[in-house]
């Protein structure tokens, strides 16, 4: 049976390590099942650069080195897999996950040492791939779900791999072969509520996969049934996301019965405390349910004695407690307060919300499905139930201006919200990243890998798309906008008015959509990048 | 089964890691200096010094 290190590659170095990496976790696992012979090195926890990665390298005669992470991890894999490649010119490296997925064609490129990368979800394709390992094959092209290179140094692309249906053949997540006791568990804090605060074992599940809106910023690594493949003029297999009207989704989730399962297995296993679901939209599954998934699990988690003892018993948490806290995403449209109020009774502290702005006419275009009301409505719901409302906001999208800037401040101000937002940011894979990719690539001379190599968190300015304000403008008026500053951005907003020749009264804005008006596309962003030389 | 590898099997060779915790004094001073970074919390990065600038050498 094949021999497989998997490497977890550093992820937000300017943090602590704090999340197991879940699809690794259960790649491993199923690699585990099948026989084959494992390890883990996580690069991301360790942090302790090459020298420790060439040992690893060099610890065993690897058959297969497998890697892969969200988008932000590829500086990281870059270095890894050069080190690799060196280290162990015998072992077949694998690349996978949301980094290669969202551009694989170009990940190939800039990452000669990856003999194969696996697009889109990884629980068939890697198997199969081990398989052929053991087998001393080859041919990658006809394991579904591969981009390979040919006798000719040319990429093949094989055919889409198929969404697993059944998630709950999947085994447990290998979480063992991860530092839990050594830098997970103390890292357990999550400072999103008073519990996540206490938190001491806190482990994540991703229960769902899918979210049923189109936000044009958002990206879901090809493993929700938003990925597309089609030949291209040349007939070559070309993968596509969201592109404006032209969306997939597939919304796949757990039973009740298996993550309540899972959550009691690592409660008593590993004294859990905290649980964080990394599901993406766990309001889509409990609509798509009809209702009952959410307060299925709800009652599950009560049944087998999950539920918090400082709930149970109606008293303030402190570190008596016993029983499991736990947290997720919500939607502003999609949640009920029924569904709240039995979600705060089986241990719910907080709720992520991407309400992302409180600007109608902002609102309009983002895909979210939700309005600056809607978003009043679920604050005030989830927090009589209880929760904690996490309320994301985000800055710069493509009609941002400065009635957007004063409508978010007020609502900031009437709902005590204390916010630093993100910049709006077009990760590959996002509908904004295939609209606006001419733009954001000239922003960095023409270098795609350069613009890769920048993404960060988005509370960092990258490539804008904005087209009203450059990054400068965007950076100042974050910082009025959290101090509440109105006076220095309406004096702001008068020079800026001056400068675009716009009169008092007329909307600050120089917003033209590109997808309505394609034809105008070119100009419209020549005018948008003109403005950063402007001031 | 070595600390840095975790996995269902031993390795042929161990993976030793001889420094504290992979990171020195300077690296874990700078990185936490860096998170509370503004107003009176400024530091200098070591590693990036460039010495032996002209200007700051004359003593006129
Ligand atoms: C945990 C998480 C993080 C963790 C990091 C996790 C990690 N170790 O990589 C943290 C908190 C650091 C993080 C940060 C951010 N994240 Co995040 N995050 C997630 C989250 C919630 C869960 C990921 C997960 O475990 N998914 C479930 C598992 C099963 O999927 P998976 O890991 O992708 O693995 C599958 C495949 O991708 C593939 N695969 C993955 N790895 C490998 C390896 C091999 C060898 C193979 C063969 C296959 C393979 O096979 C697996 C099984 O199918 C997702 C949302 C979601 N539910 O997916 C967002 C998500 C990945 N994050 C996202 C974003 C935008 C961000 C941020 C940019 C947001 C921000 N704050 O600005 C930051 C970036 C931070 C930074 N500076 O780098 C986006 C997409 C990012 C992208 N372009 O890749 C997502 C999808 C959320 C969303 N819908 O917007 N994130
Ligand atoms: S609701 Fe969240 S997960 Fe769904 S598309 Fe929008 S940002 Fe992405």
């Amino acid at each position: 049976m094949a021999k497989i290190l998997f490497i977890n590659p550093v992820v937000r170095e300017e943090d602590d390590p704090r999340h197991v990496p879940y699809g690794i976790a259960l790649l491993a696992a199923i690699a585990m099942r099948d026989g084959h012979q494992v390890q883990v090195y996580d690069e991301n926890a360790w942090r302790k650069g090459p020298e420790i990665l060439k040992q690893v390298c060099n610890a065993d005669r690897w058959d297969v080195i497998a890697l892969g992470g969200i988008t932000t991890a590829y500086g990281s894999i870059k270095n890894i897999v050069r080190i690799a490649r060196d280290e162990c010119p015998q072992a077949l490296i694998v690349l996978g996950g949301g980094v290669l997925t969202s551009l694989p064609r170009e990940m190939m490129g800039f990452l000669p040492q990856v003999d194969v990368g696996v697009i889109g979800e990884g629980f068939i394709t890697l198997p199969e791939i081990l398989q052929k390992v053991d087998a001393g094959e080859h041919d990658w092209e006809n394991v579904d779900g591969t981009i390979s290179r040919n006798s000719d140094g040319g990429l093949v692309i094989s055919a889409q791999r198929a969404l697993l249906e059944d998630l709950d053949s999947l085994p447990y997540p290998a979480w063992d072969l991860f530092p839990l006791e050594e830098v997970y568990f103390p890292n357990s804090q999550v400072l999103f509520s008073e519990e996540g605060m206490l938190a001491k074992r806190r482990l994540d599940i991703n229960a769902s996969y899918g979210c049923s809106l189109v936000c044009r910023y958002c990206y879901h690594l090809g493993i929700a049934g938003d990925m597309k493949y089609a030949p291209d003029a040349n007939n070559e297999l070309q993968v596509s996301f969201d592109e404006p009207g032209n969306y997939s989704r597939s919304i796949r989730y757990h039973s009740p019965e298996y993550i309540v399962g899972l959550v009691k297995h690592a409660y008593e296993k590993y004294n859990l405390d905290f649980v964080g679901f990394l599901d993406e939209n766990l309001m889509t599954m409990d609509q798509y349910s009809k209702r009952t998934w959410l307060k299925e699990i709800c009652r599950l988690w009560k049944e087998n004695g999950l539920q918090p003892t400082c709930i149970r018993d109606g008293v303030e948490h402190d570190e008596h407690c016993r029983g499991v806290h736990w947290s997720g995403t919500s939607h502003a449209t999609l949640c009920n307060p029924e569904t709240l109020k039995i979600m705060r009774e089986a241990g719910c502290s907080h709720l992520i919300y991407g309400y992302e702005s409180f600007s109608p006419h902002v609102m309009k275009t983002i895909g979210k499905g939700a309005t600056p009301k809607t978003n009043m409505r679920s604050f005030f719901w989830t927090l009589e139930s209880g929760i904690r409302p996490i309320p994301n906001q985000i800055i710069g999208f493509p009609n941002e201006d400065f009635q957007a800037i004063y409508e978010n401040m007020d609502a900031w101000k009437k709902l005590g919200i204390v916010v630093k937002p993100f910049f709006a940011t077009a990760y590959p894979g996002s509908e904004w990243f295939t609209t606006y990719r001419n733009w954001i690539v000239e922003q960095y001379d023409g270098d795609l890998e350069k613009y890769i190599q920048d993404l960060g968190d988005a509370t960092r300015i990258t490539a804008v798309i904005s087209h009203n304000f450059n990054a400068v403008e965007l950076l100042g008026l974050r910082e009025l906008m959290m101090n509440f500053d109105y006076k220095r951005i309406e004096e702001y907003e008068q020079y800026w008015r001056r400068n675009h020749n716009i009169p008092d009264g007329a909307p600050s804005t120089i917003f033209q959509d590109p997808v309505k008006n394609k034809a105008k596309k070119a100009a419209n962003i020549r005018l948008a990048a003109g403005n950063s030389g402007s001031h | 089964m070595s600390d840095l590898l975790k996995g269902n099997f031993d390795t042929a060779k161990p993976v030793v890691d001889n420094s504290e915790d992979g990171q020195t004094l300077e690296q874990r001073f700078e990185k936490e200096a860096l998170k509370k970074l503004g107003g009176s919390i400024a530091f200098v990065a070591k590693q990036e010094v460039v010495w032996g600038d002209e200007d700051a050498e004359q003593d006129d």
